[in-house]
């Protein structure tokens, strides 16, 4: 009898075993598990997103002749207008480098861009991160900016080799310095708590007493490029709300971010061509 | 061994008991208690104790921000701003979100101790310097993070950082402070949103003119004492900001007013320790009062920067003469309040303990009057009736009381001398012999009428108390020693024993001015403060004419003391004014011998009296002939100067007229 009652517990001390030889095991030797871990369920992330673009190749497929020429057309137009901004731009990098000579600037920071596609969504309360299809083996590194066109997508907290995790700027752990479109002086940008549905909103603090913003007149928040991560100039949001802080020297706010934050698909990841100096040190 | 039941199916090993078993009723009766005893203390847990566990709970996931509330400005009569705030930015560590670290840290360090070869091996530290060197190592771990991000090589300074473990430990300490925008910029950005250090702002004191009335203004230390009333959470884990007082001139004087009321936030907090918005109870701080002081900041500056000229301590003082409201209170040398702000450093204090700059000249300065003090024996003598307004005098440049000799400045003999000339051209011989015939008691009476021998009663702290107005009681009670005749010709021409402040001086100016006995000082503008009304001083139409012409020949060429106060070649004119002035050189006797202090006190106009100035020069040089025309005058000049183009039509709409005479 005894012996049936040590058989039937027999699960939970294999599990007691276990935790105990697991909390025994050395940090450095915890830490490779874990990575190791991750990079083995990696091709499966990989796979299945691959799988999901497969479905939706396939869903396309379905689509008549007639509304494929049709959106061939349109992509057509939206292929000609890019191809004229990106000669503007290019017109624009050429005059910015004359005018950093001419004025003896020091070069604005240099960036290559990486696009990638989202693998993985993973909203949560307390952290909202996508996974990309890129990682260590494309230069990827921790905390590079990710961008899209609407914005920013946010930081880029973990690398591995052939993902990365971005934390979004919907996401309460993110915190920019950005500054009022046509200001000079820098506001505190973090995600708020942002439920897993509801319209993306952060938070703003630190800002100067005499900016106004209001639903009816919003201000646009972009990045103030200070900060040494994210280039100057780059949408945040849209402040919408602005009463005096707890602290009664500044304003704190709400933002307004952009709601294809929670459906990207493909984002730009902004690697630092001099990663040491660009990137703080994690 | 149980007889398998009808039904059971062979092989399993399920027992079946009868419930009647008396060892198994046994056992029913144990986890009934055993039940009973869970039902209890749910019940004592969930019913008896829920507000214990809400208010455990409650502690453990909310955080009490308490942030004083800014201080109010202080602005000159014409609401230019003298002194604001700014926002201080800085970086602070959470010493409670380390104490983990520094644990480790301890255990690290004495490891390290023991694994040292048995030769090599120093004598293990005590446990509190092993504390020491734990929370220094740890710190300076966070200060090298913000270091990098900043491009410093900054240290922790160990001292500080075991007074903050000593006495503030509940309170952040202050890695970094005063960043510059673009540095707190790139904390905010590069430091972890969860680390133990972050970025703080504070209120600091701001002031744009830099040193400006900085004697008047005083300056503010920083305090732990900021309370919050009827704001809830007090047993809530509370981070409290530092607030301000008060420790010197208005700031002191006027803290009530200008100390603004403290705002806190209750936030709920995640595991991590980070706060959710929005805050579950908010109470906005609220910036204390404005102070709108009488200072007239352009007539401020303008004194300041013609006593910084002469490159001499100094004070200067001038008051609106129908209300009393000092439009200027200058003193030199004096200090940058920015220099305060956010703290004073020792460098700094102690440079200025070397000028000699905390010394408040203008209210704490107890000089000789010299000549100046004239003005008060003449009018002792109109009333004592020793004088008339056409007494002459015979001057031969000396006056012999006794065995002693008194000689007229420069030793010059002024010959058959009046009363306007004795006063245009200072004659001391002329009010010796007034003096001696006014005798010191009457002479002391009538300046103690004129509250010369007491302080002024101004809104500031430290006024001195060490005003002399002497007569042969005071001089029999202090030194022991009797009354001399020569010590009544000196007490006549503002020598001697007698001390007074540059601030009496202006009052004693704008009482004569209004012709009465008192005039008694406001700092604190108010557009409708009254004229002031006290005694008159009680001359004659005729003694008053007397004194008033001399006052003013005094500032005219060719003989008045004052007269380069009329020499366009080396003051720039002051056109249609007319001022009536009296000039002085005390001399004191220091230890480098003897100096002189310049002395003049004015005011004008002549005929409609609405500006009255005080200014004392300090010389600095023994034996260097520091005369109040030469000195005082020109400073004189700057505040009238600007006062008249205070005055002027283009800026007359911008600001609060003075009060003209009823």
């Amino acid at each position: 009898m005894p012996s049936r009652r040590f058989d039937q517990a027999r699960p939970f001390l294999t599990l007691g075993i276990i935790l105990a030889f697991w909390l025994m095991l050395p940090a450095g030797l915890k830490s490779f598990v874990r990575a190791s871990f991750f990079e083995l369920t990696a091709p499966i992330t990989l796979a299945a997103s691959k799988v999901r673009d497969l479905q939706e190749f396939w869903a396309l497929r379905s689509h008549s002749k007639n509304e494929l020429i049709e959106a061939g057309r349109d992509q057509a137009r939206i292929n000609a207008s890019y191809e004229v901004a990106v000669q503007q731009t290019a017109e624009l990098k050429s005059e910015i480098v004359r005018l950093e000579e001419l004025l003896r600037l020091p070069a604005r920071d240099q960036y290559r861009l990486e696009h990638a596609r989202v693998a993985r969504r993973d909203f949560s309360a307390w952290w909202q991160r996508i996974v990309i299809r890129k990682g260590r083996d494309f230069g990827i590194p921790a905390g590079a900016p990710v961008v899209f066109s609407g914005g920013v997508v946010g930081r880029v907290v973990e690398v591995r080799a052939s993902t990365a995790i971005v934390e979004l700027i919907t996401s309460p752990g993110v915190r920019l310095a950005g500054v009022i479109e046509g200001d000079s002086r820098p506001i505190s940008f973090q995600g708020g708590n942002n439920p897993t549905f509801a319209p993306p909103t952060g938070i703003v603090e630190l800002m100067p007493l005499d900016i106004i913003a209001s639903p009816a007149s919003p201000k646009r928040l972009v990045t103030s490029g200070y900060g040494g991560v994210f280039p100057p100039g780059l949408t945040l949001g849209t402040v919408i709300r602005a009463e005096l802080g707890s602290d009664g020297l500044h304003k704190s706010g709400e933002v307004r971010l952009d709601e294809r934050l929670g459906s990207l698909n493909e984002v730009t990841v902004l690697v630092p061509l001099n990663v040491e100096t660009a990137l703080p040190a994690r | 061994m149980p007889q398998p039941l009808p039904g059971d199916v062979p092989g399993l090993t399920v027992e079946r008991r009868d419930g009647r078993d008396p060892r198994i009723l046994f056992f029913y009766l144990i986890l009934a208690v055993l039940l009973l005893l869970l039902a209890g203390g749910l019940a004592h847990q969930q019913l008896r104790r829920t507000d214990d566990h809400a208010n455990a709970e409650r502690v453990q996931t909310q955080r009490r921000i308490v942030h004083p509330g800014p201080r109010g400005n202080i602005l000159d009569r014409h609401q230019r701003v003298l002194v604001d705030n700014r926002p201080r930015f800085s970086v602070r560590l959470l010493l409670d979100a380390i104490r983990p670290e520094i644990r480790d840290e301890e255990r690290i360090i004495r490891r390290n101790f023991r694994a040292q070869d048995e030769a090599d091996k120093p004598d293990l530290p005590t446990l509190p310097e092993i504390r020491r060197l734990a929370r220094m190592s740890v710190v300076q771990r966070y200060l090298d993070q913000v270091n990098r991000i900043l491009g410093r090589d900054e240290r922790v300074d160990a001292r500080e950082l075991d007074r903050h473990f000593t006495r503030e430990l509940l309170l952040p300490y202050t890695l970094l402070d005063d960043l510059a925008p673009v540095d707190y910029a790139r904390l905010l950005e590069r430091l972890p949103v969860n680390s133990p250090a972050q970025v703080y702002t504070s209120s600091v004191r701001h002031y744009p003119s830099g040193s400006a009335a900085s004697h008047v203004l005083g300056y503010v230390g920083s305090t732990d004492e900021v309370g919050i009333e009827d704001f809830p959470g007090e047993d809530l884990r509370t981070f409290k900001m530092r607030g301000s007082v008060g420790r010197d001139g208005v700031e002191k004087r006027h803290d009530d007013l200008l100390q603004g009321e403290a705002g806190g936030a209750i936030f709920r907090v995640d595991p991590s320790g980070n706060r959710i918005n929005p805050p579950l109870a908010q109470v906005r701080p609220r910036q204390g009062g404005n102070l709108t002081l009488s200072i007239d900041l352009d007539l401020q500056l303008a004194a300041e920067r013609r006593l910084a000229e002469t490159e001499m301590a100094g004070a200067a003082v001038a008051l609106d003469v129908n209300t009393g409201e000092v439009l200027v209170l200058a003193s030199k040398p004096d200090y940058d309040l920015n220099a305060f702000s956010p703290k004073l450093n020792a460098a700094s204090a102690a440079d200025i303990t070397a000028r000699g700059a905390w010394f408040k000249r203008a209210v704490q300065g107890a000089y000789k009057p010299g000549s100046v003090f004239k003005v008060l024996t003449t009018i002792a003598g109109f009333r004592a009736g020793v004088l008339q307004p056409d007494s002459m005098v015979q001057c031969p440049g000396f006056f012999r009381v006794g065995n002693r000799s008194f000689a007229c400045p420069g030793g010059h003999a002024h010959g058959e001398i009046d009363l306007v000339m004795a006063i245009t051209k200072s004659c001391n011989v002329f009010f010796y012999q007034q003096g001696m015939a006014i005798g010191p008691e009457a002479l002391a009476r009538e300046a103690r009428r004129f509250h010369l021998d007491q302080p002024t009663g101004i809104d500031l702290p430290d006024e001195t108390r060490r005003m002399i107005i002497p007569d042969p009681e005071w001089k029999r009670r202090v030194t022991g020693e009797a009354w001399q005749g020569g010590d009544t010709a000196q007490f006549a021409i503002g020598q001697g024993f007698v001390d007074v402040t540059p601030l009496q001086m202006a009052c004693f100016a704008a009482s004569v001015a209004r012709n009465e006995v008192r005039t008694q000082p406001f700092l604190l503008h108010d557009p409708n403060r009254p004229r002031q009304r006290t005694e008159p001083i009680g001359l004659t139409p005729d003694q008053r004419a007397a004194l008033l012409t001399g006052m003013e020949q005094v500032t005219r060429r060719p003989f008045g003391t004052a007269r380069i106060l009329d020499d366009p070649r080396v003051l720039p004119p002051l056109p249609g004014l007319r001022i009536a002035a009296k000039t002085g050189t005390a001399q004191k006797q220091t230890e480098r011998g003897m100096i002189n202090f310049a002395w003049l006190i004015a005011f004008a106009p002549v005929e409609d009296p609405r500006i009255a100035i005080a200014v004392a020069i300090e010389g600095d040089t023994p034996g260097e002939e520091t005369g109040g025309g030469r000195y005082a005058s020109p400073v004189a000049h700057a505040i009238l100067q600007a006062w008249q183009e205070s005055l002027s039509p283009a800026r007359a709409g911008l600001k609060v007229p003075f009060r003209s005479s009823e």
